[in-house]
């Protein structure tokens, strides 16, 4: 297990070192030098575009030695020092810290909703499968596949105004401290983007449940007579569960992504508004800043997933 | 359905009809994808009247998609201040607006089907990108395994270790927004997840007995990779191109809506964005860009789980 463990991490940190020098290169090695003319073109107390141009290069340290641009870069990461956002002139970092809270309380919301709605869909479409039931619900998760989250959004906004006259409240306060108006304003976005989590999840939960009902074990439980509810949620669901663990897991992705148009639609001041208005004002640091972050605790995640999924399923350790 | 009865699919489907491919010929192997899969044949449709709207869109648009259109303005009266006409906007569906009109007096079913044109064109751009470079990495990466497959691999994770999005929000800050970039931006995106699946396909291709009847005939590795082992893949490839195509439609509106995106031709996603401001007086715009999106992804998904399933060995007596 160990060995298992130190594998992992080995790999994960080269992973991590390649996305580091991914981000470095990208600003570095577009053609045109877009980012910085953008900037340039904001600049005010100078004389010419050149003047302005050289200002932010050096600004973005872009002027010195490559090599020591990538120590510094790297370095600075590891210390947690992203860069100062050119608009606010504070630390990225800093106002990450403010905006994490949003996202990270709607991420879990959605894979609460996802997870409260797939499961007794999966364990009952795999139980009656190929009966209507089935086939009503295998539609419905198709369809929530199609559908895309912000047009949910949309759509549960205006028919909330429509037919009941309420929308969601416009500031966003802190669960800690307004839970009810909290809530209130979470709700919509987290069934926006929960319910298509939960179409791949129930997707998935389904076709691992036939596959585990399939297995001789099974027939054994059966055999002996046990209740339905006993062989599925005793036997045939814990061993299912598994690789819907690691689905879950990196279904992270996909939320965190997605969850930048929530926050954009809803108004909720979470990382994805802040990529989304820094890129809109050219703030390229907090681009840059938000992006490695995110990447970085993905692969952290992704790792916690791996191990635990090596833990729970002996099997893969020796794979 | 079959596909999920492995063993006992296979006996139904012997027991249903004599499975003689050459008798059905072509016309029959479709009947009977239509038979089996009534959902696949409505994605294929689907899919169908998009590439229709997107290549015949200049004679299927009835207008063009920036045209302002005007209307006989109530409020005139001769000598007023007023103006004869005025600006015919946020109008509900009607015979001459099929999809009603946007803030801007333009025709919603023009933009619409000009839209599939742009939806279309970036989509297949990024997928082919895609699918060419993935495959080329997949299989060369599961061909020639050690040191190689392992480098491209850990560079492979480090690309799927951003989140998609926040690629093409990197992407946009640093590249001019125009439709190619976007192309190949969206494309860069999904390559890591299509070299996974062809590098599956090729690892389980290349322990068949035929690639190592063909290395004893001293067939070179450039030959190997194209001509025995490219074939072998052709159905996750053509799995991959249907459903990539609507993620990439999907991830296109995505960008639009946050308005990230170039704003001409017309996007279903801009269209939702800018419908959304007034959805309470007049929805039509909201729900035609809305629709389209759905529509879209909705039938090249269902297009790809059906070609899947068709293409799945376990179920083909071939």
């Amino acid at each position: 297990m160990q060995h298992y463990i130190v594998r992992r991490v080995l790999l994960n940190v080269v992973v991590i070192f390649l996305v580091i020098s991914a981000v470095f290169i990208g600003l570095r090695a577009t053609p045109g030098d877009f980012a910085v003319n953008q900037v340039a073109s904001q600049v005010t107390d100078v004389h010419s575009m050149d003047e302005a141009v050289a200002l932010v290069r050096h600004d973005l340290g872009l002027d010195r030695p490559i090599l020591e641009q990538y120590g510094d870069f790297v370095g600075d990461f590891f210390r947690g020092d992203l860069g100062n956002s050119f608009q606010t002139k504070r630390p990225v970092m800093a106002e990450l810290k403010d905006r994490l809270a949003p996202s990270v309380e709607l991420a879990l919301l959605e894979i609460v909703i996802a997870l409260v709605v797939a499961v007794p869909v999966g364990i009952l479409s795999a139980v009656r499968q190929d009966t209507w039931v089935d086939y009503i619900l295998r539609f419905f998760a198709i369809f929530w596949l199609g559908v895309p989250s912000f047009f949910v959004g949309v759509l549960l906004l205006y028919f909330l105004a429509r037919w009941v006259h309420w929308s969601p409240p416009t500031h966003y306060q802190n669960f800690f401290e307004n839970p009810w108006m909290n809530l209130q304003a979470m709700a919509l976005p987290a069934v926006a983007g929960g319910l298509a989590v939960g179409a791949i999840v129930m997707r998935f939960l389904r076709s691992q449940l036939l596959e585990v009902l399939h297995q001789d074990y099974v027939r054994t439980a059966w055999a002996k007579g046990l209740r339905e509810r006993a062989v599925i949620m005793h036997h045939a669901l814990k061993n299912a569960l598994i690789p819907v663990l690691t689905v879950v897991g990196l279904l992270l992705a996909t939320v965190v992504s997605g969850n930048v148009v929530l926050e954009t639609l809803f108004n909720l001041p979470g990382l994805g508004l802040y990529v989304v208005n820094a890129i809109r004002l050219d703030d390229y640091p907090v681009v840059q800043g938000v992006v490695l972050l995110v990447a970085t605790c993905l692969v952290f995640v992704n790792l916690l997933v791996d191990v635990a999924y090596a833990w729970l399923d002996p099997r893969i350790r020796y794979g | 359905m079959l596909s999920g009865q492995g063993e006992a699919g296979l006996e139904m489907l012997a027991a249903q009809e004599p499975y003689a491919p050459s008798e059905l010929g072509w016309l029959g192997l479709i009947g009977r994808f239509a038979r089996h899969k009534p959902l696949g044949t409505f994605g294929i449709a689907v899919v169908l009247v998009l590439s229709l709207a997107a290549g015949a869109a200049p004679w299927l648009s009835r207008y063009d998609a920036e045209d302002n259109f005007q209307v006989a303005n109530p409020a005139y009266e001769p000598g007023s201040f007023q103006p004869e006409e005025k600006l015919d906007a946020r109008a509900g569906p009607s015979w001459k607006h099929w999809f009603g009109t946007d803030q801007f007096g333009r025709d919603n079913y023009a933009r619409v089907v000009w839209g599939a044109r742009r939806s279309l064109g970036v989509a297949l751009g990024a997928v082919l990108f895609a699918i060419i470079v993935g495959t080329t990495i997949g299989i060369v990466s599961g061909y020639y395994r050690g040191w190689l497959d392992i480098l491209l691999q850990r560079a492979m994770d480090s690309i799927q270790a951003f989140p998609a999005m926040f690629i093409l929000l990197l992407l946009v800050a640093l590249t001019e927004s125009n439709l190619v970039t976007l192309s190949v931006g969206l494309g860069f995106v999904a390559l890591a997840s299509v070299q996974r699946i062809i590098r599956s396909a090729v690892l389980t291709a290349r322990e068949e007995p035929h690639i190592e009847a063909a290395r004893a005939l001293g067939c070179g590795p450039v030959r190997m990779m194209a001509v025995h082992i490219l074939p072998n893949v052709a159905a996750p490839i053509i799995v991959v191109f249907s459903i990539g195509l609507g993620s990439m439609i999907l991830a296109e509106a995505a960008l639009a809506f946050l308005g990230l995106a170039p704003v001409e031709p017309p996007s279903w996603g801009m269209m939702l964005d800018e419908g959304r401001g007034y959805m309470t007086d007049q929805p039509s715009t909201m729900l035609a860009g809305g629709s389209a999106i759905t529509l879209a992804v909705l039938g090249f998904n269902l297009a790809g789980d059906a070609l899947r399933d068709f293409l799945d060995p376990r179920i083909r007596l071939q």
